[in-house]
């Protein structure tokens, strides 16, 4: 079984979507533990692929592609999971563009990012409602709620998320990550995020400075 | 997503050890009338007025070979059936083999290459960033950069060795560099016949003999004229010693309109021309069929201090027009390329290079000398010649197009994406995108990084660049033997030079 997983974290290296999503399915189906599937196989082959991006041998394209085979594995994997009990990787993130924003692709680099840390990346997709995020970091309680916005006009959804939160009283159980192309630094202080990133990989060390003190795959 | 190309564990892409432009998109600069005029007006110039030539012994030679001489007045004149028929006996390749054979250069009108421009006379320092003299331990360290640049084709001599002694100064030079660096070598320091000697010999050691010299020229070289239509005689007497020993011989006239040329570029060209092929016509009829180049670097003055400008538009014109001349007489050319007269290597030195890049691409230019140099080819920078290096590799990536294969148009891959997706994952993109062009030098980083990182310029990030290449790359050595053979012909010239100074 050690020796199917190396396969799958090879997979996720050659980027071969097939043969990633089939040896997942073999797995499963032949009793492997899913969590262990999830943290060696899956996780660990992203925490790889992070590894090689910060030494400059992959490009962010791939480590979009790699999230992605990510996520058809753990479609496979998660039911599993969860009919088994198991726990999940660790520290969530909810991410969502803003109401009225279409633009998801800045958020899909982040999510792919992230999920090279160790992240376990839920994605709310685009154009949220802000009652909608309110509701995921309820549900879901996670470390970080992560906004994003791509239009000067949709940048002031990212503080009605923060008040809603105030509102639902759940602003002090998540930090807010705010980005997308006209968010700065200054903007984010102004509406109280607890942190901005200018690109993806500069998110995942936000991501991890905001966690630091947390402990990992403790969700 | 299966794809055999993508993959987040491929090898590391490795570049080619010399990177060649290709010459795909030529402009004619000069209309053919235009170009008719500046030919028709040359031949009238190298007849009626004719080229002065410091030398009464050559003087005769070209006399008996079919110029009219004026003893006299120095004076050879040149009827347009000898320089017709001598232009015609030009080979119209040219092979600059280099000692490691995979930098071999061949210039047959596909491909233009860039070298390390010279021969300047200080340096930037790299550590201290202030002008000073040049040495032969900085001529190692640029040729040594220019030896790992794979944008770099060949090299002149980038910095003069001040340190050494003068009259055995370019056999250092072209010591150090064939010891540093394993690609071709062009002398442009050598303009007396003794070093030309002086220089074959060395070279013949490098290539392994003098037939292996003949058929391998690891070592090429150029004379320049004296502007307005003037040749020392020595420059034109080591020529001859290339040309017996095999060793390519270009000649370059660096002209300055409204000083050393009349003020208009069609004037200046015809001035350039006459000097460039006067020089040509006197090699061939002195050895005929003798490998050789046509070589232009003109600029104007500056009409305020007098000083060559380097830089401007009318030398972009020159370059173009100076390339389509070499074409029409169908040989190579060496056209003065990268030649900012910036100070630093700054939006100045960005724009005009960047400017005269393009020009020496469209304008189908073999050779473009070259990379390094500031203040209209005074003062040597490392970081400039690894910014030039990286305009150069811009351009090459300009010259590559925009193919229209299958893979390139790629329709079924936007059928599949359709609107509103992203093309970030799709095998198409992990399969082409390591086609795009990379930056070394220009910064790509966020604005807080580069705040952070202390605000750096293009030209810190080169000079970083520099010590790094400087700190990994290690030069292919020479044959053991080679050092201490060329270490040898050094020492006898330069007892020679003494003796002769003694007796003299």
């Amino acid at each position: 079984m050690d020796e199917k997983i190396a396969a799958l974290r090879e997979a996720l290296y050659a980027l071969d979507d097939a043969a990633a999503v089939s040896t997942t399915a073999e797995l499963i189906d032949g009793g492997a533990e899913p969590q262990r599937v999830l943290q060696e196989g899956l996780a660990e082959a992203m925490l790889e692929i992070g590894r090689r991006w910060n030494a400059g041998d992959v490009f962010l394209p791939e480590v979009v592609a790699a999230a992605e085979i990510f996520k058809h594995c753990n479609d496979i994997v998660e039911p599993a999971l969860i009919a088994a009990g198991g726990r999940t990787t660790g520290r969530k993130v909810v991410m969502a563009t803003v109401k009225g924003d279409l633009h998801d692709l800045g958020k899909s680099m982040v999510g792919a990012m992230m999920k090279t840390a160790g992240f376990e990346v839920h994605d709310l997709g685009k154009d949220v409602p802000t009652d909608r995020v309110v509701e995921a970091v309820r549900e879901m309680q996670p470390k970080i709620v992560a906004l994003s916005s791509l239009l000067t006009t949709t940048v002031p959804e990212q503080r009605g998320v923060i008040e809603a939160l105030e509102e639902a009283g759940l602003r002090r159980t998540v930090k807010v990550m705010v980005g997308g192309a006209p968010v700065t630094e200054e903007w984010a202080s102004e509406i109280g995020a607890d942190g901005f990133a200018p690109n993806a990989p500069e998110a995942v060390k936000v991501a991890l400075a905001l966690t630091a003190d947390e402990p990992e795959g403790g969700a | 997503m299966t794809s055999s190309q993508a993959g987040a564990t491929r090898e590391p892409f490795e570049p080619p050890r010399v990177l060649g432009l290709p010459l795909t998109n030529r402009i004619d600069v000069l209309p053919e009338h235009a170009i008719g005029r500046i030919h028709e007006g040359t031949l009238r110039v190298l007849d009626r007025v004719g080229i002065e030539i410091h030398s009464d012994r050559l003087i005769t030679t070209l006399e008996r070979a079919g110029a009219r001489a004026d003893h006299e007045a120095a004076r050879v004149r040149f009827p347009r059936e000898v320089v017709e028929a001598a232009l015609a006996r030009v080979p119209s390749t040219l092979l600059l083999a280099a000692r490691d054979p995979a930098c071999d250069l061949m210039l047959d009108g596909s491909h233009a290459y860039l070298a390390v421009d010279g021969n300047a006379a200080e340096i930037l320092d790299l550590e201290t960033n202030e002008r000073r003299a040049s040495t032969k331990a900085d001529l190692a360290q640029i040729a040594r950069v220019a030896d790992a640049l794979p944008q770099i084709g060949f090299l002149w001599q980038p910095v003069a060795a001040r340190d050494q002694l003068t009259d055995v100064q370019p056999l250092h030079e072209i010591a150090t560099e064939f010891a540093n660096s394993s690609k071709h070598i062009q002398l442009m320091t050598a303009t007396k016949p003794e070093q030309a000697r002086g220089a074959v010999e060395i070279a013949r050691l490098v290539a392994g003999g003098e037939r292996e010299l003949h058929e391998r020229p690891v070592l090429s070289a150029f004379q320049c004229s004296l502007s307005p239509l003037t040749y020392d005689g020595e420059p034109l007497e080591a020529a001859v010693v290339y040309g017996e020993a095999g060793v390519p011989c270009g000649f370059v006239a660096m002209t300055i309109a409204c000083a050393t040329a009349p003020a208009t570029p069609a004037a200046a060209l015809v001035v350039s021309n006459a000097e460039v092929l006067a020089g040509i016509v006197s090699l061939q009829l002195l050895v005929p069929g003798a490998r050789t180049f046509y070589g232009a670097c003109g600029t104007v003055m500056d009409l305020r201090t007098g000083a060559a400008a380097c830089g401007g538009p009318e030398d972009l014109l020159f370059q173009m027009a100076s390339a389509q001349l070499a074409r029409r007489y169908g040989m190579p050319s060496s056209i003065g390329t990268f030649a900012t007269g910036a100070k630093s290597a700054d939006w100045q030195a960005g724009v005009e290079n960047g400017l005269s890049g393009m020009a020496s691409w469209l304008g189908g230019a073999d050779m473009l000398c070259g990379a390094g140099l500031l203040y209209g080819a005074s003062v040597h920078s490392i970081a400039e010649l690894v910014l030039d290096a990286e305009l150069f590799d811009l351009v090459c990536h300009l010259a590559g197009g925009v193919p229209v294969t299958d893979e390139d148009l790629a329709l079924e891959v936007i059928e599949e994406v359709g609107p509103g997706g992203h093309f970030l994952a799709q095998p198409h993109t992990l399969r082409n995108m390591r086609r795009m062009w990379q930056p070394h030098v220009f910064g790509r980083d966020t604005w807080e990084n580069w705040v952070a990182a202390g605000r750096p310029e293009p030209r810190d990030r080169a000079r970083d660049r520099a010590r790094q290449i400087l700190a990994e790359h290690e030069p292919i050595p020479l044959d053991s033997g080679v050092e201490e053979g060329i270490g040898g012909v050094i020492a006898a010239y330069a007892d020679n030079e003494a003796e002769g100074a003694h007796h003299g």
